[in-house]
C-alpha cells in the first residue's frame, strides 16, 4: 500500500494550518477516489442500499454515450456529404485534416469510420474544453468553500457538450460552460442548491449572447475550417436544422443530407442537422431506457412531458392555420426533431431542478411538454422551444411542489387522517 | 381458528399502502440453531438509569446476598423500571459501568456476583389463570417489571378505554433480528397462553397475532398450536408481506381495515399492541409468578462461528454471549446492539443485556459498509417513497439544516419514527436519522422554552395581582384601624357605599403623597421596596 503511505505522509500539509491548507479539497478528492476517509462516525443505520451518488452520476454519464457516439458519427456524415457534393473541396485543411490523415480516414460519407473520425475531430476538442473549463470552476469553488469536489460536473459537462452545435468556436463553448457552472450553479451554493439546470443555463446564455452565430444556418455542418475561418462557410455548406426549415417552409421542404426529403425514420435515427447529441432520438431513448431501468430518471416526468407534447400538438393540429406550417406538425415529428427527446430524457429529469412530489412531477412534465410545443409553433423567433421550456419549468418547480404539499396537507386534514 | 392471509387482495393492498424498504434480511444464520439456554455468567450488571425510563433507586447495598427474582431497584413510585436479580448471588458493587445507549456512556450499575446455585425467591404461581380477576392479572404484570413504558411495546393499556382488539406484534421486520421467530418456533403454545392472559387483562374482544409471511416455520408452529388448543377461539393469525418497517399505525390499519387518524392518541384507537417478548413475559408472570428475568436475544454477525438465539439472563454482558458463539476477535469490525437499521454501536463488551436488547451483531470487516462522508442532497427523491409514515425526508433534512422550526413542525417531524429507511436508501449517505433526532431536540427544547415562559408569565401575572391585592388590603386595614375606635359601623357602611367624590379626593391625595415622597427622596431612589423581592422567587 505505497500510495496509502504517500497520501498519509503528505496529509498533514493539507490539514488546517498546513502548508497547502487551501488545497485540501483537491487532496481529499484524490484521497477519496482511492480510499474511503477515516474521519467519519459510525452510526445507524449500519446497512445501506447499494446505490450511491457517484454511481448515479457515472450511470447518467454512460447513458449519454449512445447519443454522443451517434452524434460524432452524424457530424462526420453530414460534413462528408457536404464535401462530396462540393466539387471544389476534397479534404480538410489544418490540424483536423492532419489528424484525419493520421488515422487513415477518408471523406467517404458511406464509411462509418470516416464519419466517426471526421466527427471526433470536432466533438472531442469541444468536450475537452468544456470538461477542463467546467472542472476548473468546480475545483476553484470547492477550494474556496472547502467543499468536496462533486461528481455532478461530469454530467453537466457531457450534457452541455452534447447540446452545442458542432461548429461552435471553442471559446464560446468555454464561455458557455463557465456561465452555466458559475451563475447557474455555484453562486447558489453548488451542487444540489441550483434551481436551474446548469447545462441549459450555459446553453441559454450562448443562445442569447451570440444569437446570430449560434442559431444561424452555418453552425450545423462541421466543415468550417476548410477555409481556415471558423463558423463562416460558403453557401454550399450551410444547412438549416429541420426545425427551422419546417418553421419557414413546412415539413415537405426538409431535405436530408442526400438532398431527398427527410423521412420520419431518418429523423428518428438522427440523419439530419442539429446539435451534436440531439439528432438521434433512438440513441437518446437507449440512454433513457438505462436511466429508467436504474430508476435514476423519473418516469413521471418523462411520461408527463411526452403526453403534454402529444396532447398539445393534437390541439394545435385541430386548430390549424394557413400561414404557420408548424401548426400542422404531428406529434411524432415533434418527438424526433429538435432536442425534444434529449431534453425529455436528460434535461427535464435532472432531480435537482425538477419538481419533487409525485403529482408535482406529472405537472412539471406536462408543463414542459405543452410549453415546448407552444414555443416551437407560436414563437417564430425561436424555433427551438425545449431549452426555454425546461428552464422556465425549473423556475416553477418549487412552486408546484409547494402547492402539491399544501394540497396534500389540506386534504388529509379535511379527512383527519394521514396514511 | 382463522388464518387471515387468506385474501390476496388485501395482502396486495397492504403491500401497496406500505412504503418502506426491502433490505437483505440476514436472518438465516441465527435461525439454523434452536433457541438455547445459556450458562450462568460470573458477573451480572443491572444499569439503574436507562434512556426513556425513570431512574431506579437501589433497594440493596453492596454486600447483600440476593435470591433469584428478588427486587433490586425501582423508581421512586415503585411502578417503573423494576430491576430484579436474574440469579442468586451477592451484590458486589454499585459502580459506574458501560450501559446500553447510543452515546456509549457509563451509568450507575448494580453488579451481582452469581453464586451458581440459582436459588429462587418464594413464588406464587396461579394454577388457573382464567379465574383470576383482570385487576389481579394487571398487578401481577406490573410487579413483574413488564412496565408499560419500557420498549416491550405494551402500549398504555391501563388508561385505554375498553379496547376492541389486542394485537401481538410478531412482525420483526428488521434485518438480523430473529428472536421472535425463534421463540414462536419453539414456544408457540406459551405465546397463545400469554395472548389469552393479555386479552383477559385488557378486555379485548379479539386477539390477532400479526406476523410477516417469510416466517413460515413460526406460522406453522402457531397454526399447530392453535389447532391443539381448540378452545382459544378468539385468537387469529394475520400474515403481512415482509417489508421494513411496519409502524404501529400501519399495523392497526392493516388489522382493522381502516385508517387511523393522526391526531388520535394511541389509547383511543381501540387497539392494544404487545410484542412477543412482552407476551411471553406476561405468561410467566401470571402463571408462574415470575418476574421478567430473561429475554430472547439474537446473537449474530459474521465474526461468530455459530450465531444463535439465546434466552439471555438480563444483566449478562454481551461479551459473554459472543464468547459462547465463538467470536473471532481479530475480525471484529463493529459491535451493534439492536438491529442493523436502528441499533447503536457498542464500545464495550461489558454492556449488559436489558429488557429492550433484541439483538447483538458482531460484524466482521466488510459486513457493514464502511462509513463515508455525506454529499450534498440532490433531491433525488429516493427517500420519499421509503418513509413508512409518509413524510418528506429531504424537505425535513433541509428544514433541520436551516433550523426552520416552522417547517419542521409543518412537515410533521414529530411523526418520524427514526426507522432509518430514508438513510438506508440515500445515495448521498446523508445521516438523515441523526439530523431528525437533532431537529426533534431543537423542537422539544423550543417547546420547553415556550412552556417555561408561559409558566413564568403566569407566575408574574399572579404575583402582580397578589401585590395589588395586598396593597389594597393594607390600605383598607389601615383605614379601618384608624376609624374603628371612633365609630366602626359608620366607617363600614361608608366603605360599602361608594362615593365618587371621596374616591377622587383619595386619588388626588395619593398622587400628592407620592409626588411629595418623590421630591423628598430625590431622583435616584424613588422605588418602594418590594416585599416579595427576597426569600421567595
Amino acid at each position: 500500500m505505497g500510495l496509502r503511505r504517500i497520501l498519509d505522509d503528505v496529509a498533514p500539509h493539507f490539514d488546517r494550518g498546513g502548508r497547502y491548507e487551501k488545497l485540501f479539497p483537491l487532496f481529499e478528492a484524490v484521497d477519496t477516489i482511492f480510499y474511503s476517509p477515516s474521519k467519519v462516525t459510525v452510526s445507524e443505520p449500519h446497512v445501506r442500499d447499494g446505490i450511491d451518488l457517484k454511481r448515479i452520476m457515472i450511470t447518467v454519464w454512460f447513458a449519454a454515450f449512445p447519443a454522443m457516439f451517434y452524434g460524432m458519427y452524424n457530424i462526420g456524415f453530414q460534413a462528408n456529404h457536404a464535401i462530396a457534393e462540393a466539387w471544389w473541396v476534397s479534404s480538410v485543411s489544418g490540424w483536423r485534416g492532419w489528424v484525419i490523415d493520421l488515422l487513415g480516414a477518408g471523406y467517404d460519407p458511406g464509411s462509418i469510420w470516416d464519419c466517426l473520425v471526421q466527427g471526433a475531430v470536432y466533438y472531442v476538442p469541444i468536450y475537452f474544453v468544456v470538461f477542463v473549463v467546467g472542472g476548473f470552476w468546480e475545483v476553484l469553488f470547492a477550494i474556496v468553500r472547502r467543499h468536496e469536489i462533486n461528481e455532478g460536473f461530469f454530467v453537466t459537462s457531457i450534457l452541455f457538450a452534447l447540446i452545442l452545435p458542432p461548429a461552435i468556436p471553442l471559446w464560446q463553448a468555454a464561455l458557455g460552460i463557465s456561465f452555466g457552472i458559475v451563475v447557474g450553479k455555484e453562486v447558489f451554493g453548488g451542487t444540489g442548491k441550483n434551481f436551474l439546470n446548469p447545462a441549459l443555463t450555459g446553453r441559454a446564455f450562448l443562445f442569447f449572447a451570440y444569437a446570430p452565430q449560434i442559431s444561424g444556418n452555418s453552425v450545423w455542418t462541421a466543415i468550417a475550417s476548410i477555409d481556415g475561418t471558423s463558423g463562416a462557410t460558403s453557401d454550399g455548406f450551410s444547412g438549416a436544422t429541420a426545425l427551422s426549415q419546417i418553421a419557414t417552409d413546412g415539413l415537405p421542404a426538409v431535405a436530408a443530407a442526400t438532398g431527398e426529403p427527410l423521412t420520419w425514420m431518418q429523423a428518428f435515427l438522427g440523419q439530419m442537422q442539429g446539435s451534436i447529441g440531439e439528432t438521434s432520438t433512438l440513441a437518446i431513448l437507449i440512454g433513457g431506457v438505462v436511466l429508467l431501468a436504474t430508476r435514476i430518471a423519473s418516469w413521471r416526468i418523462i411520461t408527463g412531458m411526452f403526453l403534454g407534447m402529444v396532447a398539445f400538438s393534437y390541439f394545435l393540429n385541430f386548430v390549424g392555420s394557413d400561414s404557420n406550417p408548424m401548426m400542422a406538425l404531428p406529434w411524432y415529428w415533434h418527438l424526433v426533431i429538435g432536442s425534444f427527446a434529449f431534453g425529455m430524457v436528460f434535461m427535464a429529469t435532472d432531480p435537482v431542478s425538477a419538481a419533487m412530489t409525485d403529482l408535482g412531477k406529472w405537472i412539471y412534465g406536462i408543463f414542459i411538454g405543452v410549453l415546448t410545443v407552444l414555443i416551437r409553433v407560436l414563437n417564430p423567433a425561436y424555433p427551438e422551444g425545449v431549452m426555454l421550456a425546461i428552464l422556465f419549468a425549473n423556475l416553477f418547480a418549487p412552486l408546484i411542489d409547494y402547492c402539491v404539499v399544501k394540497a396534500n396537507i389540506r386534504r388529509r386534514r379535511s379527512r383527519g387522517i394521514l396514511e | 381458528m382463522k388464518l387471515l392471509f387468506s385474501n390476496p387482495v388485501s395482502f396486495a393492498a397492504a403491500a401497496r399502502r406500505h412504503r418502506g424498504i426491502n433490505p437483505p434480511d440476514h436472518k438465516q444464520a441465527s435461525l439454523r440453531s434452536v433457541l438455547m439456554d445459556m450458562p450462568l455468567p460470573r458477573l451480572l450488571y443491572f444499569p439503574l438509569c436507562l434512556t426513556g425510563k425513570e431512574p431506579a433507586y437501589p433497594l440493596v447495598k453492596p454486600g447483600y446476598s440476593v435470591l433469584k427474582g428478588q427486587l433490586l431497584a425501582a423508581s421512586t413510585d415503585g411502578n417503573d423500571n423494576l430491576v430484579h436479580a436474574s440469579t442468586s448471588g451477592r451484590i458486589v458493587a454499585l459502580a459506574s459501568h458501560p450501559r446500553p445507549d447510543p452515546f456509549g456512556s457509563n451509568g450507575e450499575t448494580l453488579i451481582l456476583e452469581a453464586d451458581g446455585e440459582d436459588r429462587w425467591i418464594a413464588l406464587h404461581p396461579a394454577t388457573d389463570w382464567q379465574t383470576l380477576p383482570a385487576t389481579e392479572i394487571r398487578s401481577r404484570i406490573c410487579r413483574a417489571g413488564i412496565d408499560e413504558r419500557n420498549d416491550c411495546g405494551l402500549s398504555r393499556w391501563n388508561h385505554a378505554r375498553q379496547p376492541e382488539i389486542l394485537i401481538i406484534n410478531a412482525l420483526e421486520t428488521e434485518p438480523y433480528l430473529t428472536a421472535d421467530q425463534a421463540l414462536i418456533r419453539s414456544h408457540a403454545k406459551e405465546l397463545l397462553t400469554g395472548a389469552g392472559i393479555l386479552q383477559l387483562a385488557c378486555g379485548a374482544l379479539r386477539c390477532i397475532i400479526a406476523i410477516t409471511s417469510e416466517k413460515s416455520d413460526a406460522i406453522a408452529a402457531l397454526y399447530t398450536a392453535l389447532q391443539e388448543s381448540g378452545q382459544q377461539a378468539g385468537i387469529e393469525v394475520m400474515v403481512l408481506p415482509p417489508r421494513y418497517p411496519i409502524t404501529d399505525r400501519q399495523l392497526i390499519d392493516a388489522v382493522t381495515g381502516g385508517r387511523v387518524p393522526v391526531e388520535q392518541p394511541e389509547s383511543e384507537r381501540g387497539a392494544v399492541l404487545a410484542d412477543v417478548t412482552t407476551t411471553m413475559a406476561v405468561r410467566d408472570a401470571v402463571i408462574d409468578g415470575r418476574p421478567m428475568l430473561s429475554r430472547v436475544t439474537t446473537v449474530c454477525g459474521n465474526t461468530l462461528r455459530t450465531p444463535k438465539n439465546f434466552r439471555a439472563l438480563l444483566g449478562t454482558p454481551v461479551g459473554f454471549l459472543l464468547e459462547l458463539c465463538g467470536i473471532d476477535y481479530q475480525n471484529l469490525d463493529r459491535l451493534v446492539m439492536g438491529g442493523s437499521l436502528t441499533g447503536f454501536t457498542l464500545h464495550s463488551f461489558d454492556v449488559p443485556i436489558v429488557k429492550s436488547s433484541t439483538c447483538v451483531i458482531a460484524a466482521a470487516a466488510g459486513e457493514f459498509p464502511a462509513p463515508v462522508t455525506a454529499g450534498p442532497c440532490i433531491r433525488c427523491d429516493a427517500c420519499v417513497p421509503s418513509c413508512p409514515v409518509g413524510l418528506l425526508p429531504q424537505n425535513l433534512y433541509q428544514a433541520v439544516k436551516n433550523e426552520r422550526q416552522d417547517l419542521m413542525t409543518g412537515l410533521r417531524l414529530d411523526d418520524c419514527i427514526e426507522c432509518g429507511a430514508c438513510a438506508y436508501v440515500c445515495p448521498d449517505h446523508i445521516p438523515l436519522v441523526q439530523y431528525f433526532r437533532a431537529g426533534k431536540a431543537v423542537l422539544s427544547r423550543e417547546a420547553r422554552q415556550i412552556e417555561l415562559s408561559e409558566y413564568r408569565s403566569k407566575r408574574f401575572e399572579a404575583r402582580r395581582q397578589r401585590l395589588a391585592r395586598d396593597t389594597a388590603m393594607r390600605r383598607g386595614s389601615r383605614r379601618r384601624s384608624v376609624a374603628r375606635p371612633e365609630n366602626p359601623d359608620i366607617q363600614d357602611s361608608g366603605l360599602k357605599t361608594f362615593s365618587r367624590t371621596r374616591a377622587r379626593e383619595e386619588i388626588a391625595a395619593a398622587v400628592a403623597r407620592v409626588q411629595q415622597r418623590r421630591r423628598n427622596a430625590g431622583k435616584a431612589t424613588a422605588r418602594p421596596r418590594d416585599p416579595d423581592q427576597d426569600g421567595r422567587s
